[in-house]
C-alpha cells in the first residue's frame, strides 16, 4: 500500500513537470544561452552515434529483405520495404533509443549531480525557477533535435540499404531510389515525422524528472541513470505502439 | 531574526528533526555541532524555505514561511547569504561566471560594471587571477572563497549561514575561511555555522547548539559549553582540548 501511494505520488510529480517544462518554455526569462548548449550535447554530440547505428541498421534490413524478397521472386520491393520500414517505424524508434541513451542518461545524470552539490538549491536561493533554467531548455532541445537526428538517421538507413542492395544484392540503384520516392508519400513521412517530436519530449521529461529526485550519494546517481534509461526505452516502445496504432487509423490504413 | 517552534522534518520515514525550537537574532555568531546526518544542514534548509517542516512554525523577521511559494521566498531569502557545503559552485561555469550569476539574475547592472565588481570581489580573496578557470580546477579552498564571494556579490544578506565551510580543507585553508567568516560579519551581521569541527566553531561563534538523534540537546555559550555533561559534546571537546 505504502509503494503503491509512493507510485501514484511520483506519478503526479513527474506529470506535474512535464506540463510545466512545457508551459513554461514560452515563459520570461529565456535561457538561451542554456537552450543552445543542450541543442549541441544533444544534437551535434549524438550526430557520429547516429549516423554509425543507422548506417548499419539500414544495411542490415537490407541484407535480409534482400535474402527473404528474392527467394519469392521479388527482390525488386527491397526498396520499397526498406523504404517504409525506416521512416514509418525504425527510423524513429531507433534514432531515439539511442537518443535516450546518450542523452537521457546524460540529462539525468547531470541534473542528480547538481541535486546532490546543492546546485539545484543554490539556483532555488537565488531566485531562480530551476525548471525553467534547467527543465524548459533540455525539453526544448529535445524536441528540435531529435526531429533533426531522425531525419538525418533515415537518409543514412537508406543509404546503407542502398549500397546493400546494389553492391551486394546487385539490384538497380535507379530502381531502388524510385522505389524510395514511391515511399515519400504524405501519409507516410507524416507517420514518421510526428513521433520523434513525441519521443523528445518523454525522453526529455522522464530524464529530467529522474535527475531532479536523485536521492542518496553516488549510488543514487547510479540507479538515477539506470532508472531514466530503462524507463524511457520502455515508454518510447510503448508510446511507439500506442501511436502506431493512433496515426494508421487516422491517416486511413486498413490493418 | 529566525525563531524555530516546535520544528520537526523527516525524509520519509527517517526522522530528522524532532521538536526543534530556537530563537536567534540577526547579529548572533551562532555554531550547531552534531554528527553527521543529525540534521544540522536541514536546518539551514528550513530557514530559506528550500524544505518545508511537517510539524511546527519557522518565522523569519515573525513571518511564517510555512505557505509561502517560491516567488514569497525570494524576498525571504534576500535576507541570508549561504554557503552550501563544498561550495555548490555551478559546473558549467567559471568562477567570473559564478560570481556574476546572482548579479545577473538580480541587478540591471551592464557587462562592465558586473566585470568591475566581480573582480573586486575576487580580489578580496585574492582569486582575481583565477576568474577564468572553472570550478573543477580549483583547490577546496578556492571553491569556499569563490563560493563566499558569490554568495555576498548579489545582496547584501542580513545574516550568513555557512554549511560545513572548513570540511575537507586543510588547517590553513580552513584558517582562511574562518577568518573570511568573521570578516564578512564585522559590520553587525550574524551567521549560523553548521559543522562538525569543533575547532572552528570555538573560532567563530559566540553560541553554540549541539543536535543529536534529531533533538536539540544543548544551546549555550562557550563557559557552558565546556562545562556540558552531555557525553557526545565531552567527545567533542576533547579534540579541543588535543589541539
Amino acid at each position: 500500500m505504502k509503494r503503491l501511494k509512493e507510485l501514484f505520488s511520483n506519478l503526479q510529480d513527474f506529470y506535474l513537470l512535464s506540463i510545466q517544462g512545457l508551459l513554461n518554455v514560452g515563459r520570461r526569462p529565456f535561457y538561451f544561452k542554456d537552450l543552445i548548449e543542450q541543442m549541441d550535447y544533444a544534437g551535434a554530440g549524438s550526430l557520429i552515434i547516429i549516423l554509425l547505428v543507422s548506417l548499419f541498421i539500414g544495411m542490415a534490413l537490407s541484407l535480409q529483405l534482400s535474402a527473404e524478397l528474392s527467394r519469392v521472386g521479388m527482390k525488386m520491393y527491397t526498396g520499397k520495404v526498406v523504404g517504409v520500414s525506416i521512416i514509418r517505424e525504425i527510423g524513429p524508434v531507433l534514432t531515439a533509443l539511442v537518443f535516450a541513451g546518450r542523452v537521457g542518461s546524460g540529462m539525468a545524470s547531470e541534473l542528480g549531480s547538481m541535486v546532490l552539490g546543492h546546485q539545484v538549491d543554490s539556483l532555488r536561493v537565488f531566485g531562480v525557477d530551476p525548471v525553467k533554467k534547467l527543465v524548459c531548455p533540455r525539453i526544448l532541445s529535445a524536441i528540435v533535435m531529435l526531429p533533426v537526428l531522425t531525419i538525418i538517421g533515415d537518409a543514412i538507413s537508406l543509404l546503407g540499404g542502398y549500397l546493400i542492395a546494389v553492391f551486394v544484392s546487385h539490384q538497380s540503384g535507379a530502381v531502388y531510389w524510385s522505389s524510395i520516392r514511391d515511399v515519400f508519400v504524405y501519409e507516410n513521412v507524416l507517420a514518421g515525422s510526428v513521433k520523434p517530436f513525441i519521443f523528445g519530449y518523454l525522453i526529455a521529461c522522464i530524464s529530467c524528472y529522474t535527475g531532479l529526485s536523485t536521492k542518496g550519494g553516488a549510488i543514487g546517481l547510479r540507479r538515477t541513470t539506470t532508472k531514466a534509461v530503462v524507463i524511457s526505452f520502455i515508454t518510447i516502445i510503448v508510446s511507439d505502439f500506442i501511436l502506431t496504432r493512433i496515426l494508421l487509423y487516422v491517416l486511413g490504413f486498413s490493418v | 531574526m529566525i525563531e524555530f517552534d516546535h520544528v520537526s522534518f523527516s525524509y520519509g520515514a527517517r526522522p530528522v528533526l524532532e521538536d526543534v525550537s530556537f530563537l536567534v537574532h540577526a547579529d548572533e555568531r551562532v555554531a550547531i555541532l552534531g554528527g553527521s546526518g543529525d540534521g544540522k544542514t536541514t536546518i539551514l534548509k528550513l530557514i530559506l524555505g528550500l524544505l518545508k517542516p511537517d510539524s511546527g512554525k519557522i518565522l523569519i523577521d515573525g513571518e511564517d514561511i510555512e505557505d509561502k511559494t517560491e516567488d514569497d521566498l525570494k524576498e525571504i531569502r534576500t535576507k541570508f547569504s549561504i554557503v552550501f557545503q563544498e561550495g555548490a559552485l555551478f559546473d558549467s561555469l567559471s568562477v567570473k561566471e559564478n560570481v556574476a550569476f546572482g548579479l545577473r539574475e538580480y541587478t540591471k547592472m551592464s557587462e562592465r560594471e558586473i566585470d568591475q565588481k566581480v573582480r573586486v570581489l575576487l580580489r578580496k580573496v585574492g582569486l582575481e587571477e583565477a576568474m577564468e578557470l572553472m570550478p573543477e580546477q580549483l583547490s577546496g579552498g578556492m571553491h569556499r572563497r569563490v563560493a563566499i564571494m558569490r554568495s555576498v556579490a548579489a545582496f547584501e544578506p542580513k545574516m550568513f549561514l555557512y554549511d560545513e565551510p572548513t570540511t575537507g580543507l586543510d588547517p590553513v585553508n580552513a584558517d582562511i575561511i574562518c577568518k573570511l567568516i568573521l570578516d564578512l560579519s564585522q559590520h553587525g551581521n550574524g551567521f549560523i555555522v553548521v559543522t562538525h569541527k569543533i575547532f572552528d566553531a570555538v573560532k567563530l561563534a559566540k553560541r553554540f547548539m549541539f543536535l543529536r538523534n534529531s533533538t536539540m540537546v544543548f544551546d549555550g555559550n562557550m563557559e557552558k559549553l565546556l562545562h556540558s555533561s552531555i557525553p557526545e559534546i565531552q567527545i567533542f571537546l576533547r579534540e579541543l582540548n588535543l589541539t
